[in-house]
């Protein structure tokens, strides 16, 4: 009964792993022929296809992934087992300092964008893009999410980052919006008290 | 035929764990939880004002580099640094020294306390000049005139929402830090994961609401 299970459980992996790599190939190919169907790459419509389809590319990666840590790809990482409840604390005072100071750091290249009035577009792009890298910080090494057990963190980070990129959709009815009334009216002062 | 067992022997390499799945207690998977949702709570607030901004034909970006950005670095420094001295109240604690954790809380509340007495200095500054959720003042008008009035609502409900999360862990604090004697490192460290998720809201409203609305022109 036991080795026929584990047989069975043997092709399952298998099975699941090869569904899960050829949906991740399939995302990252739409990607990259996104990127070239794309005349201009950087408007939102295309960062926006690019992202998705990546991140998409991303999530049916973490299967395999964690099926070959567990088979031991990466064992060079793995160290003994870890104890049952982790009640011990990691991480020096040194690397908060650095965390620290890579936050500070951050902040001040924001802050030097609106100082040189880098144009709104672009501002946007960089400062998402370091806001996330700063949360991601915080997440890992104040929050100390680096050090708990990975199952914890695959819990609660993709599921948070698909409903968040899930909000994006009313995107669209915003741009629309806001043509329709650029294309009915000519602009008026009237409407606002 | 003990099929559920073996299923479960074969799953425990990376999910298993028993009583304790995450390896964590439950108070700290509860914050964790809590944390999750309060995070769907300010994307979707953040969300609801890119939209409104994106569908206005006009936004007002009133915030000159000196003083508003300034004013809201400070801020921001102010945050970060509170940030930092929680991390080293939660190492303190993990090492059994109270004392230190408690003094490292203390410095932690003060941190809190001087972002809410600028942000409530600066919310005055901007209600005197006569914002309101759903009004401009007359000089933003005159410079921005097709300008929606969306601009106050979403300032003071995304700002306001976060000053509430400040204030509410402020307090929190000041009750781990009162009766840290009765508190197991656990308690410390959970109300450590709130305050670092009240300073990660702010990486992201300080520059979408601040930094965005920079003066252009100015």
């Amino acid at each position: 009964m036991s080795s026929r299970l584990q047989n069975l459980m043997q092709k399952q992996d298998v099975i699941l792993n090869a569904i899960c790599l050829l949906l991740a190939t399939f995302f990252f190919i739409l990607a990259l022929s996104n990127l070239r169907w794309a005349g201009n790459f950087l408007t939102i419509d295309s960062l926006f296809m690019t992202a998705v389809c990546l991140m998409l590319a991303g999530v049916f990666m973490i299967n395999p992934a964690l099926w070959a840590h567990e088979h031991g790809l990466f064992a060079a990482e793995e160290k003994g087992a870890a104890p049952a409840v982790d009640l011990h604390f990691e991480g020096t005072t040194k690397l908060f300092l650095a965390v620290l100071g890579g936050l500070l750091g951050m902040t001040l290249v924001e802050v030097l964008l609106a100082y040189f009035k880098v144009p709104l577009e672009l501002m946007l792009t960089i400062l998402l893009g370091l806001s996330i890298i700063k949360a991601a910080l915080i997440v890992a090494y104040f929050m100390h999410l680096r050090f708990e057990r990975i199952s914890l963190m695959l819990t609660l980070v993709p599921m948070l980052v698909v409903c968040i990129c899930l909000l994006l959709i009313f995107f669209p009815d915003s741009f629309r919006l806001n043509k329709m009334r650029t294309y009915n009216q000519p602009p008026t002062t009237t409407t606002h008290e | 035929m003990s099929t559920h067992a073996e299923v479960e022997t074969a799953v425990t390499a990376d999910w298993g764990g028993g009583t304790l799945p995450y390896r964590i207690g439950h108070k700290k998977l509860g914050m964790w939880l809590f944390i999750v949702s309060d995070a769907l709570t300010f994307s979707a607030l953040l969300i609801g004002y890119s939209y409104a901004r994106l569908a206005s034909n006009q936004w007002p970006t009133p915030f000159k580099f000196s003083p508003s950005i300034l004013f809201s670095t400070t801020m921001t420094l102010c945050l970060l640094s509170s940030s930092f001295t929680m991390v080293m109240a939660v190492k303190a604690s993990a090492h059994g020294n109270r004392r230190a954790a408690r003094r490292w809380i203390g410095g932690t509340m003060l941190g809190g306390l001087l972002f809410l007495v600028l942000h409530l200095y600066e919310w005055n500054h901007l209600i005197s000049e006569g914002l309101k959720p759903f009004s401009l003042p007359k000089e933003w008008l005159e410079r921005w005139p097709q300008a929606s009035p969306l601009f106050g609502a979403t300032f003071f409900a995304i700002t306001g929402l976060h000053m509430f999360h400040v204030f509410t862990g402020f307090c929190y604090l000041g009750i781990v830090a009162l009766t840290i004697r009765k508190r197991t490192h656990e308690d410390v460290e959970v109300s450590g994961l709130y305050w670092h998720f009240v300073d990660l809201v702010w990486m992201f409203v300080f520059p979408m609401i601040y930094l965005l609305s920079v003066d252009f022109k100015g």
